[in-house]
């Protein structure tokens, strides 16, 4: 018994030791392959958090808006759109735009402000600021409400409220102040310059996209709460605030390879095996033709079998095998097409809106002008032969308000198809613009340009799609989303 | 006086020792030794060795030992004897492997196990080794997932209890264990399967020609010991050892040939088409009904068209197969001494499948070579084993934009057109300008031109090394290591249709097929454990009731990899596959990994009486992975086995033998390595709704912070399990039961838990969840003819098992584990683990349809739910004649309920080919049941009224589809997994001994056997073989198959002679 006690002695002795070199040797947990959190700064984190929001929009936001701005239909002979040409959106349909804005591109924006508070970095404080804004804009326009207050908490707070629509817009907004109030004049370390994926540092244009963000934001509030935008559009213009008119916030240096190009271009083309889902609607097309619109070729591409012809397809007419639809133009674009936030287009175009609202439209012409004209610049074309009097684009000067406002807006409508495109779908819920049609596109009695009720739409007839619905992703993990609400039914600021 | 002799008789105790060996010459371990007429007596240690007092040269011992019939001796003057125990064969196989390589009785093992030998195992020569045991074993369900040669294995033991998806069991090769990674496989992501190549799970890489016996553990008191990664049970392999004595030589040669098992049932009546309208460039057969007339079809080229009869191709799929080769050869050679012994062997794998060309291939050669020896008290053992693999494997998912999957590519032809003639696949017809369809690839295109091939170099060994300290206690350590190294490139052409051809968008649609761009991966995997345990063990006898054996040990593990994958999108010359030919920057990744386990264990087994035996363990474990306060984690286990026959002397009473067992045992797991921290990542970091963006993004960096959520609180996973059970054999083991019951609950399972996007992260790495696991296992042998001539045996194997999730993370109803579209695969409160939920038809309340305007189904608001992926019983049954020198067996393996869901399915459904799209001859019809809105009431709620709209032509089709028809087509694709097999025949004739040994044998069996030669599966699945799946071989695979590749029926011959 004597040896065995030794025995057992020696091991637990060894056992011991071994112990206490364990402690050390099991601290082997530290990832190898990413950085931890605590070395992000915000120049890192803000390339991507912008592509995130840029590829939102750009992707399921543009297509959707596209289609439902009726740019775009889908093609009959593939698949890809039906549901959002239907209508017939399910809540496990888009989970992927909801999700990639909240922990792609919010989640990045969230952290780098804070990182840029810590470190005093007021400009790339602005920087994150506008892009928030205009992320989060971007839900709320499309969800109604969605979680603010208390989104971002992590392990902290996996089951956010969510905020209704109004507010966010209004902490927006107060932040949006607060980063334009902050001293913008500290020199921007070159390397960090080049972090800044739109302007390379260039805080001037940041001034001018936070003023012109606002100047939206204030604008989309004209049905709710009109005092409040015509006092703050007022008081924004007074000031002197500088504006976007000048210079686009977009990016535009993309490179024709896979995973570096526009995002449209490698979801829609090179991603997909068939490139000829999106087709021309029949109500863009036939509102671009009827004006002998030179945009018409650099829009769409009309396949060799319509020799040189432009076919449509009527809105969501996806079940039929009309032989002229196998000829229907196709959506035209490139990889490196540019990717808008804001337009120059746009801006001048919401000046000339703000101008008749709110300052008897004295310069409404001129931004109307200076609108159109850009939106043609886009697509390298000159306005300038259908802005002069008399012709097609002629603006209504003598008008009555709506008139004007159609006109504005329209315009602005036909600037949007690409990457853009959401926005179409959402100043139409705002404006009512382009109108409704009571018949459907194939009636002799079809005015072209207005939208009509998809031919396959599950909703019934004129209950057109005004929301997203809240997705699965949100729904599924989160006992505080709301109910469900059809996506007929509109979001607080729209018509 | 006679009193007085006898008193001097026992007064003369002189010592002896002795060995019991086997009539095959092994030593026999742990026989029983008692002196006739006493109860005094004792046990022979592991290598059958003995040391015991007997009174004098009279004295007679009983030598028993289960297997074998009992022996008696008389001792004599010699004071070394030699005992031969002659095999009983009805208890073969009765010595069990339990924890740690140590062998034990199988009576003394309070918990149920299943044991294999070698012939059983390689019965129909099988590439893997667990091949050859599908459907026999209760409360095992082993699968291949597909029909591709070397594809992976799936071994599920006691159904599935973790939601991470960590089922498969440990595997233990004498003792060390060996890492079961698959290499090179595709890898789930986020519901992305990348290429979905499989190259087989590395468990497959071992010999099976190599391994002696398989012993498959299940419930937790017999794994505990085995540490962390035991929780799904493990499977100890045995292998072949030289045995001392003359030379011995085996060969086993096999040849198998293949052909494609189930595939979908197409219809024969409507061909190419959509709409009910004949239209050239179209992928489906939803054109008009097939008249037989000649018809132009394809793409025109130069103004000519190619023209054919109308008509069904009948075995359209079938053709595009060939046969597949498979030739298995495995030399051994072995031998040694009383004091050293070793063992040789090699092995070669050439396999090449069903797919034309060498695309699907395996080849593996395999060399091991083992040695031991004995110097005094001192013991060494080592192993050293050696893997090449040189594997294809076809893609079986599209990867957008680089290039198709094959088997889409196949299914989606429309019933009239030949595939067979589009192996000519430049022809100016059937080329990538002119293919018929600008919407799929010729699936010979992909077979020929893109590819990938995977070349692994593994070792895996041991060193074993024993010290006998006294004679019954020893120390023991062995070492173990595993490393694998494999290198693997994939490449897929790149390829474009010629401006203004006929897939440019010159066809009669418009329609453009986008280009292939060109791709190469370069993947460089390496995988390494090692393990070493140090023992001491003891074997001593208390008195004369009492045996105590155990042991203590001191484990470390250590696993590492590190994967390098190098992609490019992109080439510059078009076949010249270098990552450095493309105009593009290659995303370049990293991942690697080290963790590291102590663990401290014992076990001890107190015997009395050869009947009652009480088994306790314990271990500890300290895991890397885990954070610093919660890395430390304690698990016992406690077995009982009572021998019943033994006990109460029933032997006398017609029943052989009976035992019950009762066992209770905790097991632990620790978390994924790199869990507890949230990280940053950059790469592929903006998905796209199809392809992502990468970053450097045009030269500028970036970093995101990471999807999920570390979790500095993670604690480890634990499981409890309780197994009863018994063991009854009658009429001289004619007819044995064993039957088990178990319980098992797992709890605070490690998973990253779908948050909430709103929180900032996908997902978090959680504790959380029970899930519980309770079943019955029963298997019956019956050998209801025995005559000397003849003998028919009969297995029979049933298993239920009855999973539940008991509980979720707070806040949610359910954790979706896998989905396809918006099937989703789902774990969910009170259901079984991996429910299928998915969109259902909206329905009035007295369950009418309400159809939309289209006159199709509305989906409900809420997914309904569509079944489980559970099995509501299995059974397995082997039938083994033998009439003289044949044996003819063959088994059946039936898996009754669950449903999967398939991709197949889906995807001839879309196109039209399927069975079920003839419904109603393809004529007009209301969906059937349903109801319209026809207005709304004074409350603005919809009123319905009977639905008017038919579906026609223009949107029959769409009945079909998952996007048009949301809430009807589900119940299409999610289907019954239901099937019964004829897993094998084989017939053998074993070459009597006389005669073997005219030619120098001493034993020769020809055996020729069919795998899988028949596959029934229920009325609603007319698709495919629910067995596979392109879902990895986990939890996620039982989600279904996504147009995966089919499964095989085979037939061979083998060869075993020994020399």
């Amino acid at each position: 018994m004597k040896t065995y006690n030794q025995y057992i002695l020696l091991l637990l002795s060894a056992v011991l030791l071994l112990g206490a070199s364990c402690k050390k040797n099991l601290d082997i947990n530290n990832d190898p392959n990413n950085p931890p959190l605590e070395k992000a700064t915000p120049y890192v984190l803000f390339p991507p958090a912008v592509m995130s929001t840029v590829s939102c929009a750009g992707t399921d936001g543009a297509v959707i808006g596209g289609i439902w701005a009726q740019y775009w239909t889908q093609s009959n002979a593939s698949n890809q759109y039906k549901t959002i040409d239907a209508y017939n959106i399910q809540r496990t349909d888009y989970n992927a735009l909801y999700t990639q804005m909240f922990s792609g591109a919010l989640q990045d924006y969230s952290l780098m402000l804070k990182l840029c508070d810590s470190l005093h970095d007021y400009n790339f404080g602005l920087m994150g600021t506008v892009m928030k804004a205009y992320s989060y804009q971007i839900l709320v326009d499309l969800y109604d409400q969605v979680p603010y207050q208390e989104a971002f908490g992590g392990l902290n707070q996996l089951q956010p409220k969510f905020d209704r629509g109004d507010s966010i817009y209004s902490w927006l907004l107060r932040d949006l102040d607060i980063a334009l109030s902050k001293d913008l004049t500290v020199t921007i370390l070159d390397e960090n310059a080049a972090q800044d994926i739109i302007y390379k540092g260039d805080m001037d244009k940041w001034v001018k996209f936070a003023n012109t963000l606002k100047l939206k934001m204030y604008l989309r509030m004209v049905n709710v709460n009109p005092s409040l935008a015509r006092t703050k559009i007022m008081e924004l213009i007074n000031s002197g605030a500088e504006f976007l008119t000048d210079v686009d916030a977009s990016y535009s240096t993309f490179k024709d390879a896979p995973g570096q190009d526009n995002p449209l271009y490698e979801s829609n083309i090179r991603s997909l095996n068939t490139t000829t889902n999106i087709r021309a609607s029949y109500t863009m097309l036939s509102w671009l033709q009827k004006n002998k619109d030179s945009r018409i070729s650099k829009i769409f591409r009309a396949p060799g079998a319509a020799s040189g012809v432009y076919y449509g397809i009527n809105q969501g007419d996806f079940t039929s095998l009309s032989p002229i639809y196998n000829k229907s133009a196709i959506y035209r674009q490139t990889a490196i097409d540019t990717a808008y936030l804001i337009s120059r287009a746009e801006t001048n175009l919401m000046l000339a809106e703000a101008d008749e609202r709110y300052f008897g439209g004295t310069k409404a012409k001129a931004y109307y002008d200076a609108g159109v004209q850009a939106a043609f610049q886009q697509l390298k074309l000159s306005a300038d032969t259908f802005l002069l009097p008399g012709k097609v684009y002629a603006y209504p000067t003598g008008a009555t308000f709506d008139k004007k406002l159609e006109a504005i807006i329209v315009q602005k409508w036909a600037s949007f198809p690409g990457t853009h495109a959401l926005e179409g779908f959402l100043e139409q819920n705002r404006t009512g613009y382009p109108k409704y049609s009571p018949v459907y596109s194939t009636d002799p009695s079809y005015i072209p340009g207005q939208l009509v009720y998809s031919r396959n739409g599950v909703t019934g007839a004129g209950k057109f799609p005004k929301r997203l619905v809240f997705p699965d992703v949100e729904r599924s993990r989160n006992s505080n989303t709301p109910a469900e609400v059809p996506i007929y039914q509109k979001v607080w600021w729209a018509l | 006086m006679v009193m007085a002799i006898i008193h001097l008789a026992y007064s003369q105790q002189r010592p002896v020792t002795g060995t019991v060996k086997g009539n095959d010459g092994n030593p026999v371990p742990f026989a029983t030794i008692q002196i006739k007429g006493s109860t005094t007596g004792t046990t022979a240690n592991d290598n059958g060795i003995f040391n015991l007092s007997v009174p004098g040269a009279a004295t007679v011992l009983v030598i028993r030992s289960v297997g074998y019939k009992a022996q008696e001796i008389t001792v004599g003057e010699s004071s070394n004897l030699q005992v031969t125990l002659i095999a009983d064969n009805k208890n073969l196989q009765e010595v069990v492997v339990t924890g740690l390589g140590l062998v034990r009785e199988k009576k003394t093992v309070g918990y149920a196990t299943s044991n294999f030998a070698t012939e059983q195992i390689n019965r129909v020569a099988p590439v893997s080794m667990m091949d050859g045991l599908s459907g026999k074993i209760a409360g095992a369900e082993i699968s291949t997932t597909s029909g591709a040669p070397g594809a992976s294995n799936k071994v599920i033991l006691r159904g599935y209890s973790s939601l991470q998806g960590n089922n498969q069991p440990l595997y233990v090769v004498d003792g060390v264990p060996l890492n079961n990674d698959r290499p090179g496989s595709s890898v789930d992501k986020k519901g992305v399967n990348n290429g979905g190549y499989d190259f087989g799970n590395n468990a497959n890489d071992i010999n099976p020609n190599d391994i002696e016996a398989i012993s498959i553990l299940k419930g937790a008191a017999a794994t505990a010991i085995y540490g962390s990664r035991a929780a799904s049970g493990v499977v100890l392999i045995t292998t072949k050892k030289g045995k001392s004595g003359k030379l011995k030589v085996d060969v086993a040669s096999a040849a198998t040939f293949s052909n494609v098992g189930m595939l979908p049932t197409m219809q024969e009546k409507f061909g190419q088409g959509w709409g009910g309208t004949f239209i050239l460039s179209e992928n489906g057969s939803w054109g008009p009904r097939l008249t037989g007339e000649n018809r132009e079809w394809g793409a025109p080229v130069d103004g000519v068209s190619l023209t054919k009869p109308f008509s069904f191709v009948d075995d359209n799929v079938r053709n595009y197969f060939t046969t597949g080769k498979e030739l298995n050869n495995t030399i051994s050679i072995s031998g040694g001494n009383e004091t050293s012994t070793f063992f040789l062997s090699y092995g070669n794998i050439y396999s090449d499948g069903i797919l034309p060309t060498d695309a699907d291939s395996y080849k593996r050669n395999t060399f091991s070579a083992r040695a031991s020896t004995k110097y005094g008290r001192f013991s060494a053992s080592a192993s050293f084993n050696y893997v090449n693999k040189n594997a294809k494997a076809v893609s079986t998912r599209s990867e957008s934009g680089l290039g198709s999957s094959l088997f889409e590519d196949i299914i989606q032809i429309p019933v009239d057109i030949n595939i067979s003639q589009f192996k000519d696949y430049k022809n100016k017809y059937y080329n990538v300008d002119n293919y018929f369809t600008p919407y799929a690839e010729n699936p010979y295109y992909s077979l020929y031109e893109n590819g990938n091939n995977l070349k692994s170099n593994r070792i895996f060994g041991n060193i074993d090394l024993k010290y006998g300290i006294n004679d019954w206690l020893s120390v023991q350590w062995r070492l173990g290591a595993d490393i694998t190294n494999s290198q693997s490139k994939t490449y897929k052409a790149k390829n474009r249709p010629s401006l203004d051809s006929w897939n440019d968008g010159n066809n009669v649609e418009g329609s453009q097929r986008q280009e292939d761009v060109g791709y190469v991966r370069e993947n460089s995997d390496y995988r390494g454990e090692f393990n070493s345990d140090l023992l001491l063990t003891a074997n001593k006898k208390l008195s004369s009731d009492f045996t105590i054996d155990g042991l203590v040990g001191f484990n470390v593990n250590q696993r590492e990899g590190k994967i390098f994958t190098s992609a490019v999108k992109g080439l510059a010359i078009p076949g010249f596959y270098v990552i450095s030919n493309s105009p593009n920057t290659p995303v370049s990744q990293t991942q690697e990994f080290r963790r590291r386990i102590y663990g401290l264990y014992g076990q001890a087994t107190l015997g009395f009486r050869e009947y009652l035996f009480l088994t306790v363990n314990a271990r500890n474990d300290w895991s890397s992975t885990l954070p610093e306060k919660n890395n430390s984690y304690f698990y016992p286990a406690v077995n009982a086995a009572f021998i019943l026959s033994e006990a109460l002397k029933l032997d006398d009473r017609g029943v052989s033998f009976a035992k019950l067992r009762a066992s209770w045992g905790k097991t632990g797991n620790d978390a994924g390595p790199y869990l507890t921290k949230t990280t940053l990542s950059t790469g592929q970091i903006i998905d796209l709704p199809f392809g992502t963006l990468d970053f450097p993004f045009n030269g500028i960096p970036g970093y995101t912070v990471g999807d999920n959520i570390g979790n500095p609180d993670l604690a480890p996973e634990l499981s409890n399990e309780y197994e009863l059970g018994g063991e009854v054999k009658f009429l001289r083991n004619r007819l044995g039961f064993d039957i088990a019951y178990y319980n098992k609950l797992t709890k605070g399972q490690i998973l990253a838990v779908p948050t909430t996007p709103s929180s900032g992260y996908a997902s978090i790495t959680q504790n959380f969840g029970k899930v519980r696991n309770k079943g019955i296992e029963l298997s019956v042998n019956i050998i209801p003819v025995e005559t000397k001539d003849f003998t028919w045996t009969l297995n029979y194997t049933y298993a239920r098992n009855r999973n539940t999730v008991e509980e979720l993370p707070a806040g949610l109803d359910q954790v979706v584990l896998n989905f396809a579209y918006d099937a989703k695969f789902v774990a969910r409160k009170g259901d079984p683990l991996g429910v299928f939920y998915a969109p259902v038809p909206a329905t009035t309340p007295d369950g009418k349809i309400i159809v939309d305007a289209t006159g199709l189904p509305k989906a409900a608001d809420t997914d309904g739910y569509y079944g489980t992926s559970q099995r509501d019983f299995t059974m397995g049954l082997i039938n083994t004649l033998r009439y003289k020198d044949f044996t003819l067996g063959f088994s059946f393996d039936w898996r009754k309920g669950g449903v999967f869901y398939s991709g197949t399915a889906d995807l001839t459904y879309f196109v039209g080919n399927a069975l079920l799209t003839t419904y109603n001859d393809r004529r007009a019809f209301v969906v059937p049941n349903s109801v319209m809105q026809v207005g709304t009431d004074a409350q603005a709620k919809p009123v319905y009224g009977e639905n008017t709209i038919p579906l026609t032509d223009y949107n029959y089709d769409a009945y079909w589809y998952h996007t048009t028809n949301k809430g009807g087509a589900y119940s299409q694709r999610i289907i019954d997994k239901t099937f019964l097999k004829l897993r094998d025949i084989t017939l053998s004739y074993s070459l009597p001994s006389s005669a073997a040994r005219k030619i120098a044998a001493s034993n020769l069996m020809l055996t020729v056997f069919a795998r899988n030669l028949f596959v029934w599966t229920p009325e609603g699945n007319t698709f495919i073989d629910p067995e596979v799946s392109n879902y990895g071989n986990d939890l996620n695979s039982e989600f279904g198959e996504f147009r995966s590749m089919p499964t095989t029926r085979s037939y061979g011959v083998s060869l075993k002679v020994s020399f």
